[in-house]
């Protein structure tokens, strides 16, 4: 049977009629993945179509599959022109241009598995004269407890929210402390606290004058997720109480036990550079007479030890620094132009388009030139 | 006989010779008015939106955007812009009593207590006792989010922004409650006088005095400061001569001042502005694609031989002052020709027109004539509805400010989209063709079908480098490749149903009739993906939220459906009738 059956399921993979189905799927989930974005921001709209199997839908209670999403189209694309590649365009010259063009598809499309599945998205806050060695997560939240007891050094514990989310008793490597989570909020709106309000659910720091409600999560491109969280550090057994942490409190809470002080804050994920980036100069031109924005740029000097590196680097529009794997735009601004936000892209797959979009077009012309050369001839 | 053959010969070029002798006349700088050497006014450069221009092109852009023209009607006369600029700055009790404001929302106008007429252009002093109403409608406006504004919302910050700029304008130079310029000079330093300053600095919409050693050009209000400090412009005087002596009618004074003020800046430089602005090459090349469709149409029914050659003529004078329009922009901003949403339309429209000229010669049909000339006339059309926002020639924010990615991604996209559209017209003349005649030669067909072919190659091509360029560009600016934003996403409709109609060609699953339904389809993909994603406010590409346009692009969407369905009826459908 199944020698039946293969042939049957190639010539169906390979079919130019499958490429024109998926491509018409694709087309339609890119016209409501556009018309979402409205509601959903760029990221949620992206991620409900785009990023996935299958696009589920609400019904009542259960979420239902309504069409195949994004990941399932570029998967079967992909097998279609590969195996196009192998089957339907034989080796000989004339197919010179259809081969390279089918073969930099693939690329593209590989380059996007690549961006979707290691690209890591962060971001670099700098002000005038600082001195930096982290990078922040767009989109990435965790808690962190920082033991200030030496003066010479900090002692940084992190702990994803993702991890918080699972209610866990996280104990900390080589200390007597560990963080029980009580509640965990993905998004939270939170206020001083009124007297019509219901008690304080913090026992101890700056959560027990909040009122915190809960709140759905945004993916919106204008609004932030506050992740909250409810937690009880607990030092060789002892609990500390119970504290509020939550990225919408910049006011910063600590507790010291048995000679150790530790800081207690929700911010976003970092991830610590064998570098450091100090900002020199923030410049933001603007045209004579306008505040129409001309050009921003951020002079940076990067050191590095590991590589006994000091240098200058200009950053600024469509100039990126591209540098050990990652590359640093210029974002953004800020606090009367002496602040500047950098965003930092590592993607192991950038260079897959170019290298696409160099086959492809050389591969279109091939093909084209020859057609119309045909044409000619037959004329 | 012979000379009547020789003389049809040289009927398209004299066709063509004529129309540009048309569009040349139309440089000749204007006469005087009432004396007043009002076409020199006009040349003072001033620095507006960062950018120099003439005195003509504020004035022109200011009335595009208070009434969508670049002149104005009144009294049986028709009144150039630079003087209806005069006229408000100077003599603003005249320039209140012209209607200079197109209101079209019937709430707005019961606002002000009037009532929908035929006229919908309306004066100052019409609006004047209702101005703290507007405002306050306006300020409650703009207190919600521009997203979820109703029409009237709209309606209403957009005349009172119209308002702000009008009466910016009139109290540029001098306010209008002063007693002028002239005067500003004998009180400079009374507390008055450093009001008034103040006031002017400002509400000052443009900057006309350069000071001579530096880069640094000041505004009415800042320039009587300095004079204040002892610094008198050299050119201020003069510019005080000048609005007394308009004001007084005094035209001897008023010319001999206004000579001495441009002496002062013996680099005029605003002359090719200055000749861009008087022959309007997209309006004139509006009329010409007009004329060569017109003639086009009375040829397929009468004295084909002879008046095809014309309207081929007639489409070419229309190429060549389209080409001469884009090539001053070009020369004057020193971009590439596509720089906003307003310069893609007439760049869509010159790639149509340029493309169908190519076909035209190969096939000769008249089809590549019609097409392009109708989509010409149209895309200049949509340009001319876009000019109301503003200066055209606007000065490119941060992000977009780089020559090379403008002129490869953008050129190459809106390419893209000329083949698309020029694909669409032929398809749609297909249509009408296979319904309107009973036996269509099958010889023009089969090139229909070759035309239809090759041109949607060549869009794919470009639609899908144009598609990379840009992604490109955002990985070197934005640090993504790609992003799924809107305007990408439309630009990846089109490479997509480009290569849906070429595959589904090729695997012979539409014919031709099937094939020419797609491509006149395509003509929505191509419109949605080049003004409908800018209508969803979202997104690192949205030049702002038009919400006119969101009704005409309906409009021209439901009539690409209509014609795809025009397109798939049999042509036995007829046959049938004719037999019943």
């Amino acid at each position: 049977l199944s020698k039946k059956i293969a042939p049957f399921v190639w010539r169906g993979i390979v079919s130019i009629e499958l490429g024109v189905v998926a491509m018409a799927v694709l087309m339609v989930l890119v016209f409501m993945c556009t018309i979402a974005q409205v509601k959903m921001g760029t990221y949620g709209a992206v991620e409900h179509f785009m990023r996935h199997f299958l696009v589920w839908a609400r019904l009542g209670n259960f979420d239902i599959p309504v069409f195949p999403g994004g990941a399932l189209v570029g998967l079967v694309l992909t097998a279609n022109l590969v195996a196009s590649l192998f089957d339907r365009l034989v080796w000989n010259w004339r197919k010179l241009g259809l081969w390279l063009v089918h073969a930099g598809l693939i690329l593209l499309f590989a380059g996007e598995f690549v961006t979707a599945a290691f690209q890591d998205d962060m971001r670099l806050t700098i002000e005038q004269g600082q001195t930096v060695g982290y990078l922040e997560s767009a989109r990435d939240v965790e808690l962190a407890i920082i033991d200030t007891t030496d003066p010479a050094f900090d002692e940084v514990f992190a702990i994803p929210a993702t991890m918080l989310a699972e209610f866990v008793t996280v104990n900390l490597p080589n200390t007597t402390l560990s963080i029980n989570v009580r509640r965990f909020f993905a998004n939270a709106q939170l206020s001083d606290r009124e007297q019509s309000d219901p008690p304080a659910l913090a026992t101890m720091g700056v959560g027990t004058g909040v009122n915190i409600v809960e709140s759905d999560v945004t993916t919106s491109d204008e609004e932030d997720n506050h992740v909250s969280a409810l937690v009880e550090p607990i030092v060789a057994g002892h609990s500390q109480g119970v504290w509020l942490v939550s990225q919408a409190i910049d006011a910063p809470q600590s507790f010291s036990h048995e000679g150790h002080t530790y800081h207690l804050s929700m911010r976003p994920r970092r991830s610590y550079l064998p570098y450091t980036i100090s900002l020199k100069k923030f410049t933001h031109g603007v045209y004579p007479g306008t505040d129409i924005p001309k050009d921003f740029s951020s002079l940076v000097h990067i050191s590095n030890p590991v590589r006994g590196e000091e240098r200058d680097v200009l950053i600024y529009m469509n100039q990126p620094l591209r540098y050990e794997g990652k590359a640093f735009y210029q974002a953004s601004f800020g606090k009367g132009d002496t602040l500047s936000i950098l965003q930092v892209v590592a993607n192991p797959g950038w260079l897959l388009p170019y290298v696409s979009c160099v086959l492809v077009t050389l591969g279109l012309l091939f093909h084209f030139v020859l057609a119309l050369r045909r044409r000619k001839a037959k004329a | 006989m012979k000379t009547g053959m020789r003389f049809a010969k040289l009927l398209p070029a004299l066709a063509l010779v004529l129309a540009l002798v048309f569009v040349v006349l139309g440089a000749l700088p204007p006469g005087q008015v009432r004396g007043f050497d009002v076409d020199g006014f006009g040349h003072i450069p001033v620095l507006e939106g960062g950018r120099v221009k003439p005195l003509d092109s504020v004035a022109r852009n200011a009335l595009l955007v208070l009434r969508s023209k670049q002149t104005l009607r009144f009294q049986d006369r028709t009144i150039a812009a630079s003087e209806w600029l005069l006229d408000l700055m100077f003599r603003p009790q005249v320039a209140d009593t012209q209607p200079v404001f197109s209101i079209d929302d019937p709430e707005v106008l019961g606002l002000i207590g009037l009532q929908q007429t035929s006229d919908r252009y309306f004066n100052f002093s019409t609006l004047a006792p209702h101005l703290l109403e507007i405002e306050k409608q306006a300020r409650a406006a703009g207190a919600i989010d521009s997203h979820e504004h109703t029409r009237f919302q709209n309606a209403i910050a957009n005349l009172y922004q119209r308002i702000a700029l009008y009466d910016g304008l009139k109290n540029t130079l001098q306010l209008a409650e002063s007693r002028g310029l002239a005067a500003e000079l004998e009180i400079l330093s009374t507390p008055e006088g450093k009001q008034h300053q103040d006031e002017l600095a400002q509400q000052a919409q443009f900057r006309p005095l350069r000071e001579a050693n530096a880069d640094v050009w000041r505004n009415a209000g800042e320039a009587l400061r300095e004079a204040a400090r002892g610094n008198v412009h050299p050119a201020l005087p003069a510019l005080a001569r000048m609005a007394s002596a308009y004001g007084s009618g005094e035209p001897e004074v008023f010319n001999r001042s206004l000579a001495e003020f441009r002496s002062v800046y013996a680099h005029a430089g605003t002359e090719a502005e200055m000749v861009l602005n008087r022959i309007e090459p997209f309006y004139k090349g509006m009329i010409l694609y007009v004329l060569a469709l017109l003639l086009l149409f009375v040829s397929w029914l009468w004295k084909r031989d002879l008046l095809q050659p014309i309207a081929f003529g007639l489409l070419i004078a229309g190429a060549v002052v389209h080409t001469a329009g884009l090539a001053f922009r070009v020369i004057l901003q020193g971009r590439p020709p596509v720089t906003n949403l307003y310069s893609s339309a007439v760049f869509v429209g010159w790639g149509v027109v340029i493309l169908g000229i190519v076909l035209e010669h190969l096939y000769r049909r008249g089809f590549g004539t019609a097409v392009s000339a109708a989509i010409g006339f149209c895309s200049l059309l949509v340009a001319q509805a876009l000019a109301t926002e503003g200066d055209t020639m606007e000065m490119m924010r941060a992000v977009l400010d780089s020559n090379f990615w403008l002129a490869t991604h953008v050129v190459t996209i809106t390419i893209g989209y000329s083949g698309t559209f020029l694909a669409g017209g032929i398809a749609i003349g297909y249509a009408i063709r296979k319904q309107v005649i009973a036996d269509p030669d099958p010889a023009t067909t089969k090139s229909l079908e070759a035309m239809v072919y090759g041109v949607v190659c060549f869009a794919l091509f470009f639609s899908f480098v144009g598609t990379v360029l840009g992604g490109i560009w955002a990985d070197q600016s934005w640090g993504r490749f790609w992003g799924w934003d809107p305007k990408e996403n439309g630009a990846l409709l089109i490479v997509l149903w480009n290569a849906i109609i070429l595959h589904a060609r090729s695997s012979k699953w539409v014919q031709e009739r099937g094939t020419m339904a797609m491509v006149i389809f395509g003509n929505i993909i191509t419109s949605f993906s080049w003004f409908g994603v800018n209508m969803l406010g979202v997104g690192l590409h949205s030049y702002g939220f038009m919400d006119k346009a969101f009704w005409w692009l309906s409009a021209f969407i439901g009539s690409q459906l209509l014609l795809t369905g025009v397109c798939l009826l049999p042509s036995r459908f007829w046959k049938s009738l004719g037999r019943a």
